[in-house]
């Protein structure tokens, strides 16, 4: 699962508060995919948080198109998509997660669509071709679990992180993409530059970072749990949902906080491409984005909210460094590389 | 109809030793049933070697970025052998593997043997533990002993609360806590399955011996344990064999520690993006030929079990033995074991379900509990459907698996024509690590020219192909255990090999049939790797469901989900063991 966060320029703030109006799509377009009658959306995402009430939304929005589903981490996904494509007999319409993107894009099995709810966001959000759209955010931040850590020892700033108390402390998702160990190298080497940036993240392996092969929401429960003080690389919006319900998490904000989204896009000789291009329409939208919002996301919209205040760098006051999909897809191997060999 | 033995005598077909040649005939007539070996052999192949032929020729592969096949390539096995830790992987491997066997063996072999042949109390007791923790999920047994066992999980609490402020005692997170796990979690499999041999064990010698003077000590070593030998022998085998190919275990428990095993390396390299396929088969390949080895040992080791065969035609009532003074301490472990395989984890998820986040079980924390998470998931109709195509999966895997693994574990026990052959069909299967079985059969769903990709069918032969031999481990030792002298007679008697089949071996094998149904049921049920990825929209399980809350970190919802699976688990479970016992108590009553 991948979530994004990205920070907005002023100009953009300014641009997204005149939105056109939504849902300008056109009503031929509503006509052929209510013929075709159905779509298949291969997701990474939850299916009870935010799917099925989107799903919801579009089906009561757009009555007679049938949406199903097939839930699954984005390894599997890729697997279905490229399998299918291989074979001849693609099934899928729909695909998100920015992970996915990059492999499939690379084997030519995504089709460029330019959403029109999306016209207004800033150009960073979206494909210059239409390839992907944002359609939520995501923070990397690190957060510290209350009870276990004292409020004097809380890190305020990446050189905090070097200190010996949290030798063998902290821990992470093991996971080869952004939202890991080299998401949070990629982060590092891009605001310190190249040569301080080794000299600090040679010091960070000399803490034996626990390496955690699950995801970012697992990797946070551990640490809720007590089984790690400190962990790196989870969402602020899991930490914030958490904290709601009583649990003694805190998530901090090391600047540049490293900040990305996810994206959707729709399959190459999809069996429905008008429903699925609807489809895309509505989850962009500003009726979508509250979906989205309202599940604990944090949407891209500027007039859809996110369940907890202060999730967004413009809101929530702190520095950000946005890596984008593509920016880590021409990184990745570099990063990638010494993530395995400093750390893993 | 074939030939009675008076008609035989009246053709004149019958030579000079009139016993003798009619058992030859007798034989010949079992053997010209070679329609069925073939049949069977020819099913068994098509399960088996598409996928084993779509592995190796992965491994060789190497696709290019759109797609395309890159051609054939040693480049995969290179990388493999270039790998930095491949010697200590190797090592750690074996000894992961060996000390996990001898734990699972040691809990579940004493266990079935208080249980099936001596009068300890708690019987029932013993088999609930069973059941109940064969129908809890993996992940989630295997999460919750990490929460119990973890860094701050009550054992490590305790003691530092206790002994030793700021000391871990125990650190899950290395081989010893992989061996335990792993132990603890395969140790129903050799209960239900050294049950079902020790119960139909003949208890003659080990009456003779008592009689004679022995102890209970010296007639176990002595008499039990070496009637039972080649089934444990053969049993252990297959146990390791199993263990070397885990990879839940190692992934969820080793990597943190970053203890890694051969398994460790297909695991990372399928969770790469995209998936390194080509890599992952290529060190499957290698394992399979590391336990080929094996299974050559382990088909030598079962031949020999022939000589120990104890259901034969005379008189035969297994009796349980007296423990006398001893009863007491072994009522104990039957409760001991009940408490650490079931009741410790059954307790932490407890815990986790009714907390409405997860966290260290502490008094603290008992006013917060809830019940959201259970309303949550009983109020969902989803779960309703996914639960249903479960179980209609479950069952159809794991009736198809039974009936199949019937007909071939009487084949290769019996050594009929190509009883070899079958055999070695059935447990190559074993090694193919689930991950990499899912791939191949995604490729070959959509290759067929009839509907089967993303289809219950598809999930329903891929279950079979993965736990057939685990079916066989169940018939095949089954069937040694019945002497050859009742089909001999039944052929004498001119019944064909059906009617030996349906009437003879079957009712005698119920024991067996009825504990690896119930086993492959259970463990059909909780399988993720397989669904995760081959699951179309309308054949989902639950078990995708739960990774869906579970990798949301929602631990609390995914707990209940699990406890009222388990419970629905136990119910199905205990039912049928119910209406098997009745049915072996039937066939082995006099």
């Amino acid at each position: 699962m991948s979530a994004g966060l990205t920070r907005r320029t002023f100009g953009g703030v300014l641009a997204s508060a005149t939105l056109a109006p939504k849902g300008a799509f056109a009503a031929a377009d509503v006509e052929a995919a209510r013929r075709e009658g159905a779509l298949l959306w291969y997701t990474t995402l939850v299916v009870d948080q935010v799917v099925r009430p989107l799903i919801q939304g579009f089906s009561q929005k757009y009555p007679g198109i049938k949406v199903s589903f097939v839930p699954g981490p984005a390894q599997e996904q890729t697997l279905r998509i490229t399998s299918e494509a291989r074979a001849g007999q693609p099934r899928g319409d729909v695909v998100d997660g920015a992970f996915s993107f990059f492999p499939l894009n690379a084997a030519g099995l995504i089709a460029p669509y330019s959403v029109e709810s999306a016209a207004q966001y800033p150009t960073v959000y979206k494909d210059p071709a239409g390839l992907w759209t944002a359609h939520f955010l995501g923070a990397a931040v690190a957060a510290v679990n209350t009870d276990m850590v004292r409020a004097e020892e809380i890190p305020q700033t990446y050189d905090d992180l070097l200190h010996p108390r949290w030798r063998g402390r902290i821990a992470w998702p093991d996971t080869p993409t952004l939202y890991g160990g080299a998401g949070v190298v990629g982060n590092i080497l891009t605001f310190m530059g190249r040569d301080k940036g080794m000299e600090f993240i040679e010091k960070l392996a000399k803490q034996q970072i626990i390496n955690v092969p699950s995801n970012q929401r697992v990797v946070l429960d551990q640490c809720i749990a007590g089984q790690y003080p400190l962990v790196l690389s989870v969402f602020n919006h899991h930490a914030a949902f958490s904290a709601s319900r009583g649990a003694p998490i805190k998530w901090l904000k090391l600047e540049p906080v490293l900040v990305s989204f996810s994206t959707i896009s729709l399959i190459k000789n999809a069996p429905h491409p008008n429903a699925a291009k609807l489809f895309l329409e509505y989850n962009m939208s500003e009726e979508g984005q509250t979906i989205y919002g309202a599940s604990g996301y944090v949407p891209v919209h500027s007039k859809a909210a996110s369940q907890f205040p202060g999730l967004r760098p413009e809101d929530g006051n702190f520095k950000a460094t946005i890596i984008t999909p593509a920016n880590f897809n021409a990184n990745q191997k570099d990063w990638v590389d010494i993530y395995k060999r400093l750390f893993a | 109809m074939a030939p009675s033995a008076i008609q035989l005598a009246d053709s004149g077909r019958i030579g000079k030793t009139a016993a003798r040649a009619t058992f030859l005939r007798s034989t010949a007539q079992l053997c010209r049933g070679n329609w069925l070996n073939i049949l069977i052999a020819a099913i068994l192949a098509m399960m088996v070697l598409p996928p084993l032929w779509t592995l190796v020729r992965t491994s060789f592969s190497i696709s290019n970025a759109d797609l395309s096949y890159g051609g054939l390539t040693l480049q995969n096995y290179s990388e493999l052998f270039q790998g930095r830790n491949l010697g200590r992987a190797a090592l750690n491997s074996f000894l992961f593997a060996l000390l996990s066997t001898a734990t699972s063996l040691l809990i579940g072999g004493v266990m079935a043997w208080l249980v099936e042949r001596t009068d300890v109390r708690f019987k029932s007791l013993a088999f609930m533990t069973t059941i109940i923790s064969l129908g809890t999920p993996y992940v989630l047994y295997v999460a919750m002993w990490l929460f119990l066992l973890g860094r701050s999980g009550p054992l490590n609490d305790a003691y530092r609360y206790w002994v030793d402020p700021g000391v871990t005692l125990f650190n899950v997170n290395s081989l010893a806590g992989m061996v335990a796990i792993e132990g603890l979690l395969w140790s129903p499999l050799v209960f239900l399955l050294l049950s079902s041999t020790f119960r139909a064990s003949n208890a003659d010698m080990e009456e003779a011996a008592r009689m004679a003077g022995a102890s209970v000590i010296q007639t176990v070593w002595r008499i039990s344990a070496r009637l039972a030998w080649p089934a444990i022998l053969a049993l252990a085998l297959f146990i390791f064999i199993r263990n070397l190919e885990a990879f839940e275990v190692p992934a969820l428990i080793g990597m943190p520690g970053r203890v890694e095993v051969l398994t460790t390396e297909i695991y990372k390299s399928m969770r790469e993006m995209p998936p390194r396929i080509e890599y992952a088969s290529a060190f499957s390949v290698i394992l399979l030929l590391v336990v080929s080895v094996l299974l050559y040992l382990y088909s030598r080791v079962s031949r020999q079990a022939a000589r120990y065969a104890s259901i034969t035609g005379k008189g035969f009532r297994p009796r349980p033995f007296q423990l006398g003074r001893w009863r007491w301490l072994a009522s104990m472990i039957v409760l001991l074991n009940f408490f650490v395989v079931l009741m410790l984890p059954l307790g932490a998820l407890l815990w986790t379900a009714f907390s409405p986040f997860v966290r260290p079980i502490r008094l603290a924390g008992i006013p917060s509990l809830t019940l959201s998470q259970f309303e949550t998931v009983l109020s969902s109709p989803r779960y309703l459907q996914l639960g249903i195509n479960t179980i209609i999966v479950a069952t159809a895997a794991a009736t198809l698996t039974m009936l199949l693994m019937i007909v071939a574990g009487w084949l290769a026990a019996r050594r009929k024509a190509g009883g070899n052959v079958i055999d070695q069909l059935v447990t190559v299967a074993l090694i193919f690590p689930e991950l990499v079985l899912g791939v191949a059969l995604l490729e070959l769903s959509l290759a067929v020219p009839f509907p089967f990709y993303g289809t219950l069918a598809l999930l329903v032969v891929a279950f079979m192909i993965r736990y057939m031999p685990f079916g066989m481990r169940y018939t095949y030792s089954g069937v040694l255990q019945i002497h050859p002298e009742l089909e001999e007679a039944a052929g004498t008697a001119g019944a064909n090999t059906a009617l030996i089949l349906r009437r003879i071996v079957s009712p005698l094998l119920w024991p067996a049939i009825a504990s690896g149904w119930l086993f492959i049921f259970l463990i059909c049920a909780k399988s993720m790797a397989l669904p995760l990825l081959l699951a179309g929209p309308d054949s989902q399980t639950i078990s995708v469901a739960m990774f869906s809350v579970l990798s949301n970190g929602q631990g609390g919802e995914v707990a209940a989900m699990g406890l009222i699976w388990t419970a629905l688990m136990t119910v199905i479970a205990s039912a049928f063991y119910f209406m098997a016992r009745r049915q072996s108590a039937h066939a082995f009553a006099h």
